[in-house]
């Protein structure tokens, strides 16, 4: 063995951040109430069953008017610009001349139900935030979980230290056991997707796609 | 008027495709086979993704098995490799003679609900899926049982605008998406992530899969 002792570094890294809402308990029983009442409504009006395995609502919750969904959308926008703020060399000040952009919808996932692997175009961060989630099961440990798919193409070689290395070097996805009331943040170009439910009960999200603009009007492409 | 330029894919990643004309009593065979030691002494004891008790993936020395529709399946398969190699490389059938080609090959018994993580294919040069059994399509799932192969190229579609939206299929960022039909084999790098999507027929889906390297 040797007994250099080398720096090393992650880099290319990426970030991910987790980040649980203040207001989570009061809000999260509301937004149920309210996301399954939609989800209903649109499965009925479609002309499809209620009840089936997936619902994706639209985009619009940052028009809706309902008080938790409108609180919750602000909590959400502070948790993910304190993410970027986080790993950004913009100062605070600077940060604040610029203006969030995002849109929000809701996801219901019932059992033997998935959201296929999907990544979000003209959009820096995505956060998901867990509403209602089933319980753990220890039989299906991945059991409707988020998974960041693995991005490094390099990995088609390895041996066997390769195989065993630590976080943040080890290779494979990463996955994130939504939790209600907390948050993930991740870039949105990262491919990633909602594990099968495995589990009896029904994984509620919120999703929320973010960009900054600057104050100036500086062009954006449309989302 | 400013001459036309020219335009072709790079960094293009090699497909192969084929079909087993008649394919019927091997894949009957086959699948008489494969469902009759669905059981823990043909199950692949080191499992690299969390196992699910909807897929049954078999060992790995597949294609060691002396039955003959096995044997049938095995110079299919491989013969399908190897052309796909010679179609995608420079090499000349007398420098591939001088290779031998390595293999670990398998075999899935999918059912309700039952899917198969993204997953690339270290220590492997080509990796390949014969479809054995595709399964009942589901005409409100019309997702059921694809097989998914990943764009490599991570991010290329992360800036969209109406001039990079709608580009021929060559040079789209996109994942693609395949229904496997009875005695179909796609043959593809095996650095390429794929998955299988959640199959949600009634029967079985049925499929064998290889990896080769050669040396």
């Amino acid at each position: 063995m040797s007994a250099l002792a080398p720096h090393v570094v992650p880099i290319f890294a990426t970030p991910f951040g987790v980040v649980t809402l203040p207001q989570a308990q009061t809000l999260n029983s509301a937004l149920a109430e309210l996301f399954t009442a939609r989800a209903v409504r649109e499965e009925s009006t479609a002309g499809g069953a209620p009840g089936r395995r997936v619902f994706v609502s639209r985009d619009d919750l940052l028009e809706w008017a309902e008080d938790p969904v409108r609180q919750t959308m602000r909590e959400i926008v502070a948790g993910v610009t304190a993410v970027a703020a986080s790993i950004s060399e913009l100062s605070s000040e600077e940060l604040g001349r610029l203006h969030i952009q995002a849109r929000a919808w809701f996801t219901v996932v019932r059992p033997n139900g998935c959201v296929p692997a999907t990544s979000y175009p003209n959009t820096s961060w995505l956060a998901v935030y867990c509403v209602t989630a089933p319980e753990p099961s220890e039989e299906r440990v991945d059991s409707g979980v988020l998974r960041m798919h693995e991005s490094r193409m390099e990995t088609s070689f390895q041996d066997p230290v390769d195989q065993s290395n630590r976080a943040p070097y080890r290779r494979g996805h990463y996955t994130w056991r939504p939790v209600p009331g907390q948050m993930a943040v991740f870039p949105a170009a990262l491919v990633h997707e909602i594990a099968m439910v495995r589990a009896a009960g029904t994984l509620t999200l919120l999703t929320a796609g973010a960009r900054f603009a600057g104050a100036s009007g500086a062009w954006m492409p449309p989302w | 008027m400013s001459p036309a330029p020219t335009l072709q894919p790079v960094f293009a990643v090699p497909l192969g495709a084929a079909r087993l004309e008649a394919c019927e009593r091997l894949n009957r065979e086959l699948e008489a086979l494969f469902l009759a030691r669905e059981d823990d002494e043909h199950r692949n004891p080191m499992p690299s993704h969390i196992p699910q008790r909807e897929t049954f993936e078999s060992r790995f020395n597949l294609f060691r098995w002396p039955e003959p529709c096995v044997q049938e399946l095995r110079k299919f398969v491989l013969d399908t490799v190897v052309a796909t190699v010679l179609r995608a490389t420079t090499l000349l059938p007398a420098d591939l003679a001088r290779l031998t080609l390595h293999n670990h090959t398998w075999f899935h018994i999918t059912r309700h609900a039952g899917s198969f993580i993204s997953h690339n294919h270290p220590m492997a040069s080509w990796s390949a899926v014969y479809c054995v059994r595709a399964g009942e399509p589901v005409p409100e799932e019309p997702g059921s049982g694809l097989l998914r192969l990943f764009d490599p190229r991570s991010g290329a579609g992360a800036y969209r605008d109406p001039a990079n939206s709608r580009l021929h299929p060559a040079f789209a960022s996109a994942p693609l998406d395949f229904r496997l039909a009875d005695g179909q084999i796609l043959v593809f790098p095996s650095y390429l992530f794929h998955e299988v999507a959640p199959f949600y027929g009634r029967d079985t889906r049925i499929t064998v899969a290889t990896n080769c390297w050669f040396a």
